[in-house]
Order: C-alpha cells, then sequence, then structure tokens
C-alpha cells in the first residue's frame, strides 16, 4: 500500500513537472508583452526586459523558472507589482475554495437523492421528473442559469445580488456551480441504483421480509454510491471551469476569474503557478479517488493493474 | 380403489416435421437491428432522434432559405424585440415595457425573434448559430472520435509495454486541466472555428480511448478474433473487420455525449470573450450576448436559450436511449 | 466508514470557510460614506510601479504631489504657489507647504527626490520612468549609464525643491499630477523594502484618505479620510469605500439594489442608464482610431482612399447605436476638454476647420475611394480588420465591417479579434491591414496624442509620414518651447494636417457612462480621467 502511494506520488511530480514545461513553452509564445503600460517606447521597453529577464533565450528562462520552484520560489506577478505569486494566490483561494466545496457537497448529495428516487420509483412519473430536471440541469449554460439566479435574487429580494462576505453571498453562487455535479451525480446514481436493486442480494433481503426502504437505506444506497467516487474527478474539473464563470457574475474574490485575465496579460509567472495548482490539485484528487476507493470496495486491488 | 388404466387411444402420435423444426418463430435480428427495435420502444429517444433532425435539417437549409442575411446590420432598427404581423399576445407584439419599439416603422417591418445591437434579424442569426455550433460539435467530436479509437485500439491489442507507456501518457493527459491548454492554445493560434475545434477535439480525445481500450482488451480475448487471428488475419484487417464493428455501440453511445460537451465548451469560451470571432454566430455568441442584456432585452437570451436547450435535451435522451438499446442490460 | 468520513470533512471545511467569511464582514457605519464600483482591484499602490487607471485613482485619493486636479483647475497641491522658472525654460523651483504622512513625519523635498530617483532606477522596473525624460540625465539614468544620484532634481532645503531639465518642456506641469512624481518617504520605503504599497499595512499617505482593509489583490477596500492631510477641512466624505464589479448586469443591478453610489456601465446597460435621472457622462481623455497601414497595403498611401475610409463612418450613428453610451463623434485625435488655451479647447478650435473630414457622406466617399483606386491602378482589396477582443472591440469591428463594406465598393472586410496584448503586439509589428486603436492622454496637453503620428514614433502603427507635419511638431518641442501662443499655434496646424490627410481616422472620444447618486455634490472629474474628492460632499 505504502510502495502504491509513493508509486502514485512519483507519478504525479513528474506529470506536474511535464505540465509545468509544456505550459512555460507554449505561454512562451503568446504574443505581446507581460507589461502593462501599453505606452512604453522601444528603448524602455528594451531596459526593462532586460531587468526582467526576458530578453535571455527562452530554455534559459526555462532552467531558471524551474530552478526557482525547486526552492518554492514562484515569482512575481506582473500584473500585481510587488505582490508573489504565492501570496496573490493564497489571498485569492479562500472564496474559491469555500464556493467548491459547498458546490461539491451540496451537489453530490441533492444527486444522490435524487437519482435514488427516480431508481426506487423507476419508470413513474417520478422518475421521469427527476430525469429530466438532472438532464436540464446539464442543458442550461452556467454562465446563463448563474444571470438567472441573480435576476431572481434581483427581483425577489431574497438573498444578496452579487459581491462577497457572509454565508449569504455564499449561496446563489453555489447553486449556480452545484447544478453540473448535481445532474452528474444524480444520472449515475439513477444507473447505479437500479442495478443494484436488481442484484441477488437485494432479493435476498427482500425475502428475508425485510421493507422496500429497509433494504434501500441498508443495502442499496451504501453499494450504489461508492462508484460515485470515480467521477469526482471529473467534476471537480467542471467546478474549476465553472468557478471562472460564477465569480465573475458574482463579483467574488476568487482565482477563477484571475485565470483567463493572467492569460490575455502575459503574467508568465501567474499563468505556471496556475496551471501547475490547477493540475496539482487533479491529480490529487484522483490519486485519493483512487485510495479510497480500494478501501470502500475492497474487490478493487491498488497494487495491480485492472487487466 | 379400481385402478383406470389409461387406453392407448388417448395418445396419438405426432409427427415430426423437420421444416417446422427449424423454423424460427420470432424474425433474426441482427445486433444492430436488434438495438434500434429497442430504440424505437423508447418514445423519449426517438423523439429526441426526430427533433435533432428537423433541427438540423432547418439549420442546414438556412443556408439558401434564411428569412434575412443574418450579418446584415440595419442600425435603425436595433434591439428591436420580435413582432409577429397580427399577432397581439405580449412578447410578440413589438412591445417592451410597455412601449411600442416599432412606432413609426411602417407596416412591413417585422422580425418574428426581433434583433440585436446591429439591427439584425435573430432568427436568422439563430438559424446560423445553431449550424455553426452543431458544425463545430460534429466535427471537433469526429477528430476525438478518430484519435481516440486508434489510440485505444493500439493500446489495448498491443498491451504489454505499449499499453503501459501509452496509458501513462493518457493519465498525464487527463491531469492536465483542458482549460489551460485550451485557452492557451486559443490565444496562441490565430482565433477562429479551426483553433477552437482542434483546441476541444485535442483535449477531449482521452475519455474515448479509455472506453475502447478498455472494451478492446476484452474483445481480444473472445474467440472469432482468436480465430481470425489463428487464421492468420493482419492486425489492421482484424481492427477494421472485428473490433471496429464490435466497438460500434460505444462509439456512438460516446458520440452522442460528446457532441453536446463540445457545444457547451464552445459557448462557454464565447462568454469568457474568447470564442468566435465576429460577426460569425453561434449559439455560445448569441448566448454570451443576449445574456449582458438579460435584464433590458430578456428575448436576445430567451430564444438562443430555448434553442440550446432543446438540443442539449434531444442529445442526452438519445444518447440515453441508444445506450440501453445496445447495452440490454442496463434496460430499465 | 471511510467514505462518510470524507464527507463530513468536506462539510467541515465548507463550513469553516463560511465563519472564516462571517468574521471579515463587520461594516462600520459611522459618519458619511459611499461606496464606488471599481471594473478591476487595485493592483499596487507604489507610485513608481503603478501603471493603471485603478490603482491611479486610488493613488490620487491617498496621496498629493505637487499639483492636484480639481476638475479642469491644476491647483498648487504640495507646491505652496507657483514655482519660479527660469527664463529659457530649464529650471523649476518649488516652494513647499507644510504638509504630514499619515505617521506625522513631515513632507519634504528630499521626498520628492527620492521618489524620483526611485522611479528613474532601473531596479525599480518603472514602468513609466520614460515619462522623466527631459529631466536632466534621466535618459542615461533608466539605460543604466548614470547613477540615479545625477538626476536633475534636488532638495535646497527642506520646503525647497529644484528641478532642472535637459531642455524646456511646456507641459511640464501637468506631467506632476502622474503618481510617478509623488514623494515617497525613504525610511518608509526601505523599511518595507519589496513589500512597499503591497498592502494597507506598507502604505504611507500624504493626502486626503488614507487606505484600509486592502490585502493586495482583494475586491474590495476601504479609503478612510486623512485626519493629518494639510487641507483635510475640505474633505467632507468620510469613507470610501471600493467594490470590484466587472459584469456591467451585475453593475447596473448592485447600483439599483443600493449596494453601490457611482457605477460604471457599458453596452446595452449604459442605454439603460442613460434614461435615468441619475445619468451622468464623464468625458474621458481617450480616443479611438482606426489606423491604416500603409506600409503592408500600399493603396492606403493613397491620400483620397484615406479619406473615403473616413467619410464612409457615420460616427453619430455608431456611438449612438452601438456604443449606446454619449461618446463624442471624434473630428480629430485631440480630445475635447484635455488642452485648453484661455478658455478656448484646442479639440474645437481645430474642429472649426477640419469637421468636414470626418463628416459622414456616403456618395463622398464612393467618389474618393474609385478615383483613389483608380489612381494607385488597384481594384478594391480584402482587408483585415484587427480590434481587441472586448465586447466594445467586437462590436465595433463588426459595425466597421459592415459600414465600410456598404460604402465603399468592392472592398471587402474581414474581422480579427484579439486580447488587448495581442493586438498591440501585432499592430505594432505591422501585422494588420486596419486595427482599431485607442490612445489615452499620460499628461493633459494635445503633444500627448499628436506625438504618436511622427514618422519615427514607436506608435505610429500606419506609418503615415508627413515631412511638413513632423517639422511642426519639432518646431512646438523646440522654437516655441517657450511661447505658448505660437506653440498653440503650430500644433493647430499640425493637427489640421493630421486630419486633412486622415493620417489616421478619429472615430470617438470615450464618455464613460456613469450612474451617480444626486445626494453626491461637488465630485469633480479631471481631465487625467480620475475623480478628485476633495471637496465632494454627501447628503
Amino acid at each position: 500500500m505504502a510502495k502504491y502511494i509513493l508509486k502514485r506520488i512519483g507519478f504525479l511530480l513528474l506529470t506536474l513537472f511535464l505540465v509545468a514545461t509544456i505550459t512555460f513553452f507554449l505561454m512562451k509564445l503568446l504574443p505581446g508583452t507581460p507589461f502593462n503600460n501599453p505606452k512604453i517606447p522601444a528603448d524602455q521597453l528594451a531596459i526593462l526586459k532586460k531587468q526582467y529577464g526576458l530578453d535571455k533565450p527562452v530554455w534559459m528562462q526555462y532552467l531558471t523558472y524551474m530552478a526557482g520552484i525547486t526552492h518554492g520560489d514562484f515569482g512575481m506577478s506582473y500584473q500585481y507589482p510587488g505582490q508573489t505569486v504565492s501570496g496573490l494566490i493564497v489571498s485569492r483561494m479562500g472564496p474559491s475554495l469555500q464556493i467548491g466545496a459547498q458546490a461539491m457537497v451540496v451537489g453530490t448529495l441533492a444527486g444522490i437523492v435524487l437519482g435514488a428516487i427516480a431508481a426506487i420509483r423507476k419508470n413513474t412519473w417520478v422518475d421521469a421528473t427527476a430525469t429530466i430536471f438532472a438532464i436540464l440541469g446539464r442543458s442550461i449554460p452556467n454562465f446563463v442559469f448563474a444571470a438567472l439566479l441573480q435576476l431572481f435574487a434581483y427581483k425577489t429580494g431574497a438573498f444578496p445580488v452579487a459581491l462577497w462576505g457572509g454565508f449569504t453571498y455564499s449561496i446563489l453562487p453555489t447553486i449556480a456551480l452545484a447544478i453540473a455535479p448535481l445532474a452528474q451525480t444524480a444520472r449515475f446514481m439513477r444507473t447505479e441504483m437500479v442495478d443494484v436493486l436488481s442484484s441477488d442480494y437485494i432479493e435476498l433481503a427482500r425475502s428475508k421480509g425485510e421493507s422496500r426502504w429497509q433494504v434501500v437505506a441498508k443495502h442499496a444506497l451504501r453499494n450504489s454510491m461508492i462508484p460515485i467516487v470515480t467521477i469526482i474527478g471529473p467534476m471537480a474539473v467542471d467546478l474549476m471551469v465553472g468557478s471562472l464563470v460564477v465569480e465573475n457574475i458574482f463579483a467574488i474574490p476568487g482565482i477563477g476569474e484571475q485565470f483567463v485575465k493572467s492569460i490575455t496579460t502575459n503574467d508568465y509567472p501567474v499563468i505556471m503557478a496556475l496551471a501547475i495548482l490547477y493540475s496539482a490539485m487533479l491529480t490529487v484528487i484522483i490519486l485519493i479517488v483512487d485510495i479510497l476507493y480500494g478501501f470502500i470496495d475492497p474487490r478493487i486491488r491498488l497494487s495491480g493493474e485492472a487487466n | 380403489m379400481a385402478t383406470t388404466k389409461l387406453s392407448p387411444d388417448a395418445f396419438k402420435h405426432v409427427k415430426v416435421n423437420t421444416a417446422e423444426q427449424e423454423r424460427i418463430a420470432k424474425p433474426a435480428l441482427t445486433f444492430s437491428q436488434d438495438a434500434m427495435r429497442r430504440l424505437k420502444k423508447n418514445k423519449a429517444a426517438l423523439i429526441s432522434l426526430w427533433v435533432l433532425i428537423i433541427i438540423a435539417v432547418i439549420s442546414i437549409l438556412s443556408l439558401w432559405l434564411s428569412p434575412s442575411n443574418p450579418n446584415k446590420q440595419n442600425l435603425n432598427y436595433s434591439n428591436l424585440p420580435p413582432k409577429w404581423p397580427g399577432v397581439d399576445l405580449p412578447g410578440l407584439n413589438g412591445y417592451l415595457n410597455g412601449q411600442n419599439k416599432y412606432a413609426g416603422m411602417g407596416k412591413n417591418v417585422y422580425y418574428l425573434l426581433g434583433t440585436d445591437y446591429l439591427g439584425r434579424d435573430l432568427l436568422s442569426r439563430i438559424m446560423v448559430g445553431t449550424r455553426v455550433s452543431l458544425f463545430i460539435g460534429i466535427v471537433a467530436t469526429f477528430f476525438d472520435l478518430t484519435i481516440g479509437v486508434f489510440y485505444g485500439i493500439i493500446s489495448g491489442w498491443r498491451g504489454g509495454m505499449t499499453d503501459t507507456l501509452m496509458q501513462r501518457v493518457i493519465e498525464i493527459i487527463s491531469s492536465v486541466p483542458n482549460l489551460v491548454v485550451v485557452i492557451l492554445m486559443l490565444q496562441v493560434f490565430k482565433p477562429g472555428m479551426t483553433s477552437i475545434i482542434l483546441a476541444i477535439a485535442l483535449t477531449g480525445w482521452v475519455t474515448m480511448a479509455r472506453l475502447i481500450r478498455a472494451q478492446t482488451l476484452q474483445l481480444k480475448d473472445q474467440e472469432f478474433v482468436l480465430a481470425a487471428r489463428t487464421l492468420g488475419e493482419s492486425s489492421v484487417k482484424i481492427a477494421f473487420k472485428h473490433l471496429i464493428p464490435n466497438l460500434s455501440s460505444i462509439i456512438i453511445i460516446q458520440t452522442m455525449f460528446t457532441i453536446p460537451t463540445a457545444i457547451f465548451f464552445e459557448a462557454f469560451l464565447s462568454y469568457i470573450g474568447i470564442g468566435l470571432p465576429a460577426p460569425t454566430a453561434s449559439l455560445g455568441t448569441l448566448l454570451s450576448d443576449g445574456q449582458k442584456n438579460l435584464q433590458v432585452l430578456p428575448y436576445q437570451l430567451l430564444y438562443p436559450a430555448i434553442v440550446i436547450v432543446v438540443l442539449m435535451l434531444a442529445f442526452n435522451l438519445l444518447a440515453d436511449g441508444l445506450r440501453d438499446a445496445f447495452d440490454p442490460r442496463s434496460e430499465h | 466508514m471511510k467514505f462518510r468520513k470524507t464527507m463530513v470533512a468536506g462539510t467541515t471545511i465548507a463550513l469553516a470557510g463560511v465563519l472564516a467569511a462571517c468574521g471579515s464582514n463587520s461594516a462600520s457605519s459611522n459618519g458619511s460614506s459611499i461606496t464606488r464600483m471599481e471594473s478591476d482591484v487595485i493592483s499596487t499602490m507604489d507610485p513608481s510601479t503603478n501603471t493603471d487607471a485603478i490603482s491611479g485613482q486610488a493613488l490620487i485619493d491617498t496621496m498629493d504631489g505637487l499639483y492636484r486636479y480639481s476638475g479642469k483647475d491644476l491647483k498648487p497641491a504640495i507646491a505652496k504657489s507657483q514655482p519660479t522658472v527660469s527664463k529659457d525654460g530649464k529650471t523649476y523651483t518649488f516652494k513647499l507647504r507644510n504638509a504630514k504622512w499619515s505617521n506625522g513625519d513631515p513632507v519634504t523635498a528630499q521626498d520628492f527626490v527620492f521618489g524620483w530617483r526611485r522611479t528613474v532606477t532601473p531596479k525599480t522596473k518603472s514602468e513609466y520612468a520614460y515619462l522623466f525624460s527631459g529631466v536632466k540625465n534621466a535618459d542615461d539614468i533608466t539605460a543604466g549609464k548614470k547613477a540615479a544620484s545625477t538626476l536633475g532634481v534636488t532638495a535646497v532645503n527642506k520646503t525647497t525643491l529644484k528641478v532642472t531639465l535637459d531642455h524646456a518642456i511646456p507641459y511640464f506641469k501637468t506631467m506632476l499630477v502622474n503618481p510617478a512624481f509623488f514623494p515617497q518617504n525613504e525610511k518608509f520605503v526601505n523599511k518595507a523594502g519589496k513589500k512597499y504599497g503591497t498592502t494597507s499595512k506598507y502604505i504611507l499617505s500624504n493626502g486626503p484618505y488614507v487606505l484600509k482593509d486592502w490585502n493586495g489583490t482583494g475586491n474590495t477596500w476601504k479609503e478612510t479620510k486623512n485626519k493629518t492631510y494639510w487641507n483635510a477641512k475640505n474633505v467632507h466624505i468620510d469613507t470610501l469605500n471600493g467594490q470590484v464589479v466587472k459584469d456591467p448586469q451585475t453593475a447596473l443591478n448592485l447600483y439599483q439594489s443600493k449596494k453601490l453610489d457611482i457605477a460604471q456601465l457599458s453596452g446595452e446597460q449604459a442605454a439603460k442608464a442613460k434614461t435615468m435621472s441619475d445619468y451622468k457622462g464623464l468625458n474621458q481623455s481617450a480616443i479611438f482610431y482606426l489606423e491604416l497601414n500603409e506600409k503592408k497595403v500600399p493603396i492606403f498611401k493613397n491620400t483620397k482612399i484615406r479619406q473615403a475610409v473616413s467619410a464612409a463612418i457615420n460616427r453619430t450613428e455608431y456611438i449612438k447605436k452601438v456604443l449606446n453610451d454619449s461618446s463624442i463623434a471624434a473630428n480629430n485625435v485631440t480630445p475635447e476638454g484635455l488642452f485648453t488655451k484661455g478658455g478656448q479647447d484646442f479639440s474645437k478650435t481645430a474642429s472649426k476647420t477640419d469637421a468636414s473630414a470626418t463628416k459622414y457622406d456616403p456618395a463622398k466617399a464612393k467618389k474618393l475611394w474609385t478615383e483613389g483606386l483608380k489612381e494607385t491602378g488597384q481594384s478594391a482589396p480584402t482587408l483585415e480588420l484587427l480590434s481587441d477582443d472586448t465586447t466594445q472591440g467586437k462590436r465595433s469591428a463588426e459595425y466597421l465591417q459592415s459600414t465600410l463594406q456598404q460604402n465603399l465598393p468592392g472592398l471587402k472586410v474581414t474581422i480579427a479579434s484579439v486580447p488587448f496584448k495581442t493586438r498591440l503586439s501585432r499592430a505594432q509589428n505591422g501585422q494588420f491591414d486596419m486595427v482599431y486603436s485607442g490612445w489615452s492622454a499620460d499628461f493633459p496637453d494635445a503633444i500627448s496624442f499628436l506625438d504618436l503620428f511622427t514618422s519615427d514614433n514607436s506608435y505610429n502603427d500606419g506609418k503615415w509620414s508627413n515631412a511638413e507635419y513632423d517639422a511642426l511638431i519639432k518646431q512646438s518641442k523646440t522654437t516655441d518651447a517657450n511661447n505658448p501662443t505660437a506653440r498653440w499655434n503650430t500644433l493647430l496646424k499640425a493637427q489640421e494636417i493630421l486630419t486633412k490627410e486622415q493620417g489616421v481616422v478619429p472615430l470617438y472620444q470615450r464618455v464613460q457612462a456613469t450612474l451617480q447618486r444626486k445626494t453626491i455634490t461637488g465630485l469633480k472629474y479631471n481631465p487625467t480621467s480620475s475623480y478628485d474628492f476633495v471637496n465632494a460632499k454627501v447628503k
């Protein structure tokens, strides 16, 4: 087990290294300079480039950068003169993580309930409604959905229209973000639950005289939920994409909206750090899911491949 | 108690009709016929299929039969709400916030779905936009599928070191957030439809490759493949003759899930401002333009939103239906 | 089971976040306050490295330079009175008033010397160091050839500052409102080190307000009245809250829900705002124009072709229907309200003679276009129009594409919308046929616009070149430097040539559509496109 985890962590580091390398060279192809004042005269531009070491060949800049990050030095932001990249990310990470975590929890829990109900009441109007609801959740682009939520807040005054501070401010962004994982989980849950409900041990439990709800609560729910762990990784990716939109519309001081901005302004160190951070989060989530999966479902052996 | 003997007369000799013995009461169905039969029983999927066909046909026909030129501007008619001549229903009578926006424009001026900020006919733009979005979705999916199928088959078929290596590559690629790559790519290359399609395809093929590999691993050990191998058929021939036909169901299902994802992603790119260049309309550009005016001019969001929702619903329901049809085990 | 535990853990993290967020939300509301919207965050409060308008506004709120704009009036601030200027216009002597930093230190001439030297030192990496060009030795210092201590600025004593220039700069005083020329407290800056200007803790102010609750990257901040400010008696609003909002719809919603007191809008939201009684249009010193690449597209060398392009654009309709705000149709590249002499506005004076060049006239456009094509012996081309990928940029490109195609027979226009920096880079490298671009003033003088179109300026993307024009611009900087009237007339003549020749096709001067509560009075907007909150009141 320990060996397996070590191996995976080694692989994770290799992945991050490759991601950093690819991003670095791709990023250097971006046209334009990282400077914010569009009016710098040509000779001054050359002086500034020299100060930042941007006059050196790209491979040299790459080596310098890589040497830096091994010491935990992610450089200084160009957009925010004087701010370290790590400081910038840390100071804007909180709201993004909060909304992301809330959306994940709310989305999966609601999805499980919805999916389970649909499966138990299979082929009834309940099932149809739940299915349509789940698919609708996947059918509305999140920027449209978020704007509709905001309109709702504006018309009713029940929630803050936008901005950040306090729990009430996070409710609408969370809903806007949770709709995608909700739909995905509900759909997955329904399929799994239908499978489980028709399996032999459920029949057995039923024949022993347990009530329908007892069976569901004691056996079916738990066993159907296990595979959901596998889609947490992809859902986390969706949340990253979604956070970008939601933070913009609800004016939330998060990290998502920084990402596009850092790319369009050529803020090299921030682009790098965020690319590495996103990959790291993703790989760590996948790793945790895999390990967790081994614990929950003893049939999966971690050390060997499926084949 | 007296026992009654059965008389031999009570029995009749049955003649065995050899022809009848071999007759199959139900018509023989191939796999795909069987799937089609099951699909036909699924009303939601069938309706979805028809809806998709109708949308596709209309959007293609708009190449020749568009109500007006989708890029033709008329600033005198900008931001007009929908007006249906002779219809006096709120939302369709040319009134917005109690004002007749068509006042003083003559009787012949009407736009069924209104106009946008440059006075372009929204109906025509939605038709074109649907076509463009479908095109992006389908072409991106096609690339996605081609890469994914070949990668998956090679990985699964060759096995051993090749497989391990290829799987490692996939693992690395899937841990790069595609958002990073897509946005960077769109900045580096010339913005436009080709870049968007390429960016979506290059980051989306991994799921397909994984599914195909898993399926290939299963097929590899089946008798008909073993038989073909024993008969000395080349790997390429086996792949095309035996593997791909047997993988077709998974390919079709996955395609149906990938197209809407691609359409969605294009919409997202438009929202963050790196989508299609102007003045090309796509559902994404229409939605993101409309979203900006949700409260002031709600109709500009409403109609493109209806189209994308219907499209997404249809694709998803059809995909569900197809999956159930191809995979009887998961039948409801 | 393990699974449930992770769920619980997830919820705990979420809840912890919630609680943390609750804690930070303690609004104190004693005294008068307003909340103004900004379209982006403050990126730095270091006057040497600041580049953007949002940080610039915060710096003007919290700092005072030698001068301060109050609306259109340039008033002495830390300078006690107008400086004594030597006859050749090369030496300025400023007397400083008794002012204090927010930590109680006096603001001295040495603070200016330190601040200026710090900005020109290459190590500071200031992107505005070039503004000092003209101050003695500045160019050599920024190029690393001389030490910063040789800069032509000296503290004669605590309250006397002497500036020596290489040559006379007629607009030198207006440049001094740029934060790059603000004083900096040496002791404080050295103590803060690299962190100077990165959070409210590492800022020292000498202006009307001090910045609070700013973590360096956040979407909100607070500016509270600075009691040590020399002019504190004229600061009436106790607190200015800053709030970043990027989505115009959200901005309108927040304004209408009374969460914002000043909000900037664009697009259809601006059109909506125009119908409201709180609407205000703020004239900015920013001009948008079309540059035609004479190097890549030879027909653009023909004056008639350039004039045809200009006459084919209906600026009034474009502003009303496409931009939706109350921007001003531009007749020339100098913004209105920027440069005045004796109550006369430069741009308006120039317009008297050159308005016909930018008048929408489809018939004239068509005529000039066909004649021009005949003269060059070319057939109508297909051209690419390069623009920003912002909503405004895309819409403008769409409009220009349509109107040019409609009015110039045979012309086909394609659009390339790219991010701002890509556009800049492509424009500068000559990789475009036509480019939609803009320019805003570093300092309010016509020269900051007219200088762009001289033959050797690196921002003359279209490469239009006119010897007479170049000579006039040079004359304004040399012979006419100490003679404001002659200089005015020379620049006016240059402007006329540029407009008549359409070396650049002016489109509009940006007017920022704004909603502002009626309870706010006395708030002035400067030619540098920023507010002056001194003297402003709120009921």
